[in-house]
């Protein structure tokens, strides 16, 4: 095996940390001029950044549990872009802090004379709330650091045992996880009507996470195989795998929204179906079908051709795509509850996602820092560099 | 008798219907015993300019499409132009059939409407592209089936489905020579080579199959088959016992007749002093007017009870006491005319004065109790005063107030 | 390769590589020999079962629907439940063909033939349920659009009416799916019979495959594209089956998770199916060598991990019921537990939840005992599922005045029984007539089959 050791190009930290403060000071002015709007676009700011962090950790827990080889070589790529699950825990103090302006709920007047509210209050409270948030964080930050620590040990350790520790865990976070991030999106976003419910509503986060974990990994992977970071035997055809998996995931993205539209459209009623109407109102429809169109259709099309998953070039293509339409979904889902009447976007809205690119790169880069980017002691490793598909899934 | 049949049955069983052959070659084979090998096989026969050759494996090996220079699988392509199809049929026949041709309201959603129609959508773009996908390989591709290949029944073809791998070249190749091919056989170490000869009866040409007329005719006969059946079953046998329970049904229909009365008739009158709906028999039917309590119209005037009232008045009132009320209807001279309903008389009638003469009757006009239900004659009284007004307007009505 | 545990080593082994005229033996040798007297036992049973069915149904066609225990307000019965029920049974087969198959899992080899064929014959007992719960099923042409003398289109909103399009797409595209992978083995089975009869047949139905290279390549991607199109559609078709609940306004079927939490529960179902007769077949045909221990162990845990989804699903619907606060909705699911037929709900929750997490134990997933016990309380609890959903939704709903209780009759019971023995006749059917194994694919994935399981010393010695 010819991989060594090699620092990540530089300007991987220049570029992030550019990002980070054009995107930071973007967004101080934000909550100076529009506090509310800010507060509204930090918490899809801070979604999109935990779907990115927990989908990687998902998807180093699923080689795990499925003894996957095809991702071996690159399981580090998703193990760097686990990082922000740690800074979580600052990030999310703002939206405590501003819960007040997020969350009727935790206003006593208006909950005092709403009879339903009265009814959740033993849940939709901000103390019981803040608990909630602080567990679910910490569960992450724990699977997090006990899953990479094994990883890394194995590193120079090569000891088997790391791999069947690291399979354990994987298997305790898969419900665990599931609970959890299930729970946050409810807490965090459902709860934004607290007078709406769907009880699909953390698995389509889930399936949004999902996208965006795969379609991150495949984007670093692709920029780093290029870069020739890696084993020299590996190329292309080792990426057939994340085309169809990004393919996959956000179909069944499309399926979780579908399903969710339908069932609440045909039955029509007027306790579920304000959620839906709100979002067809004014300009928002124009969002709402657009989504119809760049989260699903687009990519769709483009990828089902068999060469499209293992085209270098349309795999970067679609991972950005994609990567941008999770954060359109997450904006459908928050936005229309600060205004009603139509779509918002100004320079408000731009200072969030770029802060959020440039904070996942920064730390990208911190993490891979010292460290290995193939898992040398990884005893599938060799099986993942001489991988032959079984059936051959590439064109003949 | 029965040992007979099984007898015959067993011979039947036992003829395998090998047909006899011809003395013409149609191509050398070989078999080998290693995957490797037939992959370098193939290969020197590639390099050797051989191009009507084929190899047979139990099972597909990797790698020897490329090694035999073929071009990859354009399946895929139109298997997802005749899912397309599928997807436009399903919306086209939806679109069509619930959009335009039938419309109803189902569920107060609009005629045509995209979220229901897009699982039958899916399934038919599935349906579509599936059954494309085995016909097109089978049929179009692979020009299958082709039954009496050269190669069915011989030991070349027993061998290549279990556990060695083959390659023949066929004899009208250019480059064919005999002892040549013979010779490369074993240089590549074969372990096997056979000679194998058309059959008897062999077309020369591969045709498409599925045009073969023993096929077309099983076709028509199945096609055939069909729809005697449809049709015995659902012309002839619905109509049968017990398909024919749900409208032969035991029970008296409206207007037909029974043996069951002794009239002769399904229907029966309504016991006596049975009272419909809206019309609760008038308190002071057939009574002077002397000892009859008016009274008061319960209903409020507003434009939709003026509206109802204009519509009963015209329909059941206007034949005798015309559209104004003037009593100068379209039965003039065919019948006394009423009195015009504009008198002072009928003016300062109360509105349960009217009522009473509506249900009661009152000289040649009858009683209106069976036609008109109650709401609608207090209706009809409203629009009554109002057609009075108007006869009767004063100047200060025209006053803005 | 510790992490390849090629089952295959398994298999009879001369000079490193399977002897296939011995896997062709094993594997052929049900439907080259006598039938057993096991055999005819078994089917003894099913046929029977199929033939008390039979009766019942008879009796429902002739005197009507009034023979079960359906009633108002429970407009649907066992009918719906075992409908429900064998389609999910359905699901296992097709995500262990096809699934398995896109994500390269090669331990699918030795049971997809078999899964598949499950598939079929559940989908075809499931058929039954919407034909006869109509009342007048010989009128059941109507469901389909085509232009009658009543001028009447069919209704297009309707999920009764979009489960007509996917079952029947979903048998036919399972039926094709089945029948290419057993192109080659049927043409290998004509070459190799002596029966005359048996000759004509299998030279049909294989039509004229040679295992010719140049085919192959086409069949090879036609297969990959049959997967491909029967993965979306295992997960469409019981995603239309709970649109059948979930678009109503009922509450306890109103909800939007259905759709994934059916599929997933399909699935649960289905494997409890699978595993429950695998283990039967294995031992009564001498297959324990290609069915192995390890094949078991994965099914548990996929049993497993979906097991846990259902119960998933279960949860965030209790939740989400209290945490609406409409009185109806949370009454609903109180009902469920602890009204007149809690017992079935706690069946439901013991034998979904509770009894499969015992598969998280290594040792029991691979004790064959404990695993049939669990598995059978899967295929239990499963139709028990489906059983509450319907029935207790239905019994109380909205208006106290409209409540009102469900009892099968004996015709409900002696159908569900028949489905049973109708099942498993074409099973045991199935294995004496065709072959229950993918030879052809098993070969393929053997040690050896492939050139590339060869370095270069190799291949000069064997010379």
């Amino acid at each position: 095996m010819d991989y060594q050791k090699k620092e990540l190009p530089k300007k991987i930290s220049t570029i992030g940390f550019a990002l980070t403060i054009v995107g930071g000071l973007l967004i101080i002015l934000s909550f100076i001029f529009h506090t509310e709007r800010a507060l509204y676009n930090y918490l899809i700011m801070f979604m999109f950044i935990a779907s990115i962090g927990l989908g990687s950790l998902a998807f180093v827990a699923i080689e795990y549990m499925a003894g996957a080889i095809w991702s071996t070589p690159f399981r580090r790529i998703a193990e760097f872009l686990s990082a922000p699950i740690p800074l979580l825990l600052l990030l999310v103090i703002p939206i405590i802090l501003g819960a007040n302006t997020l969350y009727h709920w935790t206003n006593s007047n208006i909950a005092v004379n709403d009879p339903v509210l009265q009814g959740k209050s033993p849940y939709l409270n901000l103390n019981f709330f803040i608990i909630r948030i602080a567990i679910y964080i910490f569960i992450w930050i724990l699977f997090y650091y006990l899953i990479n620590r094994n990883s890394k040990l194995q590193d120079t350790n090569n000891d088997v045992k790391y791999t069947k520790n690291n399979i354990k865990l994987s298997v305790a976070f898969a419900p665990v996880f599931i609970i959890t991030l299930t729970f946050a999106a409810i807490d965090l976003m459902m709860s934004l009507e607290p007078h709406w419910y769907s009880t699909i509503y953390g698995v389509y986060y889930f399936a949004g996470t999902l996208v965006a974990g795969i379609a991150s990994f495949g984007l670093v992977t692709v920029f780093t195989l290029e870069g020739k970071f890696f084993d020299s035997r590996i190329n292309n055809k080792h990426l057939h795998s994340v085309g169809i998996l990004l393919f996959a995931f956000n179909i069944f993205w499309a399926y979780i929204a579908f399903s969710q539209y339908l069932l609440i459209w045909y039955a029509n009623l007027p306790e579920e179906n304000y959620w839906f109407l709100n979002r067809m109102n004014g300009s928002w429809v124009y969002l709402s079908l657009g989504m119809v169109f760049i989260h699903f259709i687009i990519p769709f099309l483009v990828l089902i051709p068999s060469y499209a998953k293992t085209n270098l070039r349309t795999l970067k293509v679609m991972s950005i795509w994609l990567l941008a339409a999770h954060y359109l979904d997450l904006y459908w889902l928050v936005m229309p509850t600060y205004d009603k009447s139509g779509i918002v976007f100004g320079w408000v809205e731009l200072g969030f996602p770029v802060a959020a690119v440039g904070i996942i790169m920064l730390l990208f880069k911190l993490k891979s820092r010292n460290n290995n980017l193939m898992p040398v002691g990884d005893p599938k490793l060799e099986g993942g560099i001489n991988l032959t598909l079984y059936p051959d899934l590439s064109i003949d | 008798m029965f040992k007979n049949l099984k007898h015959k049955f067993q011979e039947i069983d036992k003829d395998l219907g090998i047909d006899p052959r011809s003395d013409k070659l149609y191509a050398v084979t070989a078999l080998f015993d290693n995957p490797v090998k037939i992959v370098a096989a193939a290969e020197k026969v590639v390099s050797e300019g051989y191009t009507k050759f084929d190899v047979n494996t139990p099972y597909p090996i990797h790698g020897l499409s490329d090694t035999m220079k073929l071009k990859p699988t354009k399946l895929g392509s139109f298997v997802f132009v005749f899912g397309a199809l599928g997807t436009l049929s399903a919306l086209l026949m939806i679109g069509y059939m619930a959009g335009i041709d039938y419309k109803s309201i189902i569920g107060g959603k609009p005629f045509f409407a995209l979220p229901p129609s897009l699982p039958i959508t899916f399934e038919l773009t599935v349906l579509f592209g599936g059954i494309s996908t085995l016909g097109l390989m089978l049929f179009f591709f692979n020009k299958l089936p082709w039954i009496n290949n050269p190669l069915m029944d011989t030991e070349y073809m027993k061998r290549v489905s279990t556990d060695r791998y083959g390659i023949m070249i066929q004899s009208d190749d250019e480059k064919f020579n005999i002892n040549e091919v013979v010779k490369m056989f074993e240089g590549l170490g074969s372990v096997q080579i056979s000679y194998v000869n058309y059959f008897e009866t062999e077309e020369d040409k591969v045709k498409t199959p599925i045009f073969n007329g023993k096929f077309i005719a099983l076709l028509i006969s199945v096609f055939v088959i069909v729809s005697v059946v449809t049709y015995l079953s659902l012309n002839v046998m619905i109509y049968n016992v017990p398909f024919d329970w749900m409208w032969e049904q035991a029970k008296i229909k409206p207007q037909t007749s029974s043996t069951f009365f002794a009239d002769g008739r399904g229907m029966r009158n309504p016991v006596p002093g049975t009272v419909a709906r809206g019309h609760l028999p008038y308190l002071y039917k057939g009574m002077p007017d002397s000892s009859v309590k008016f009274t008061a119209n319960p209903l409020p005037v507003t434009p939709e009870i003026l509206e109802k009232g204009k519509s009963r008045f015209n329909t059941y009132c206007s034949p005798c006491h015309g559209y104004y009320g003037k009593g100068d209807s379209r039965l003039n001279g065919q019948f006394p005319n009423p009195p015009s309903l504009h008198s002072d008389k009928v003016r300062n009638w109360q509105d349960g004065n009217i009522f009473h003469v509506v249900m009661n009757g009152q000289n040649v006009m009858p009683s209106y109790a069976k036609q008109i239900s109650s709401d609608d004659i207090w209706a009809i009284i409203h629009y009554i005063r109002a057609l009075q007004r108007s006869q009767n307007a004063k100047d200060s009505d025209l006053e803005v107030k | 390769m510790s992490f390849d545990p090629t089952y295959t080593k398994e298999l009879p082994l001369v000079s490193e590589r399977a002897s296939f005229p011995e896997l062709d033996d094993v594997v052929f040798k049900p439907t080259e020999s006598k039938p057993t007297r096991k055999w005819f036992f078994a089917i003894g049973i099913s046929g029977t079962a199929a033939l008390i069915g039979a009766i019942c149904l008879g009796y429902t066609f002739y005197y009507g629907i009034g023979m079960w225990g359906n009633n108002v307000p429970v407009g649907w019965g066992f009918d719906i439940t075992n409908f429900v029920f064998w389609i999910g049974i359905g699901h296992a087969g097709t995500l262990i063909s096809a699934i398995l198959y896109l994500f390269r899992q090669k331990w699918r080899t030795g049971i997809a033939r078999f899964a598949e064929a499950m598939t079929i014959f559940a989908v075809m007992t499931a058929g039954i349920f919407p034909l006869i719960h109509v009342g007048r099923p010989w009128l059941a042409g109507y469901l389909f659009p085509y232009p009658n003398q009543n001028g009447v289109w069919v209704n297009f909103n309707s999920p009764l009416l979009w489960d007509v399009f996917a079952v029947s797409t979903y048998f036919v595209v399972s039926f094709l799916f089945w029948g290419l992978g057993l192109i080659p083995d049927l043409a290998n089975l004509r070459s190799r019979t002596k029966s005359g009869i048996k000759k004509f047949f299998y030279t049909i139905l294989s039509f004229g495959w040679r295992n010719s290279n140049r085919h192959w390549r086409h069949y090879e991607r036609a297969y990959l594209i049959l997967a491909g199109l029967s993965t979306p559609l295992v997960l469409s078709v019981h995603t239309i089956v709970s649109f059948d609940f979930a678009v109503a306004v009922l509450p306890g079927w109103h909800s939007t998770i259905f759709p994934p939490y059916f599929v997933a529960g399909a699935i649960f179902s289905g494997f409890g199916m699978v595993a429950t007769v695998l283990i039967v077949v294995r031992k009564v045909f001498d297959m324990e060598h290609i069915i192995t221990i390890n094949h078991l162990d994965n099914m548990n845990k996929i049993l497993l991990a979906t097991g846990s989804m259902v119960g998933y699903a279960y949860a965030m619907e209790f939740f989400m019921a209290w945490y609406s606060g409409n009185p109806i909705e949370q009454f609903v699911f109180i009902n469920r537990a602890f009204g007149p037929y809690a017992w079935a709900y706690w069946i439901m929750i013991s034998c979904n939840v509770l009894f499969p997490q015992l598969f998280w134990f290594k040792k029991i997933r691979r004790k064959i005992p404990v695993v049939m016990t669990i598995v059978l309380l899967v295929n239990v609890g499963m139709w028990f599922e489906r059983y509450v959903i319907i029935v207790t939704s239905l019994h109380r709903d909205f208006l106290p005045s409209s409540w009102g209780m469900y009892a099968p009759t004996m015709y409900d019971l002696g159908i569900l029984l028949g489905s049973f023995g109708m099942f498993f006749t074409l099973v045991f059917l199935f294995i004496r007539v065709l072959p229950a194994i993918s030879l052809t694919e098993l070969k393929a994935v053997t040690f050896g089959a492939q050139p590339h399981h060869y370095t270069h010393n190799e291949i000069d010695n064997k010379n």
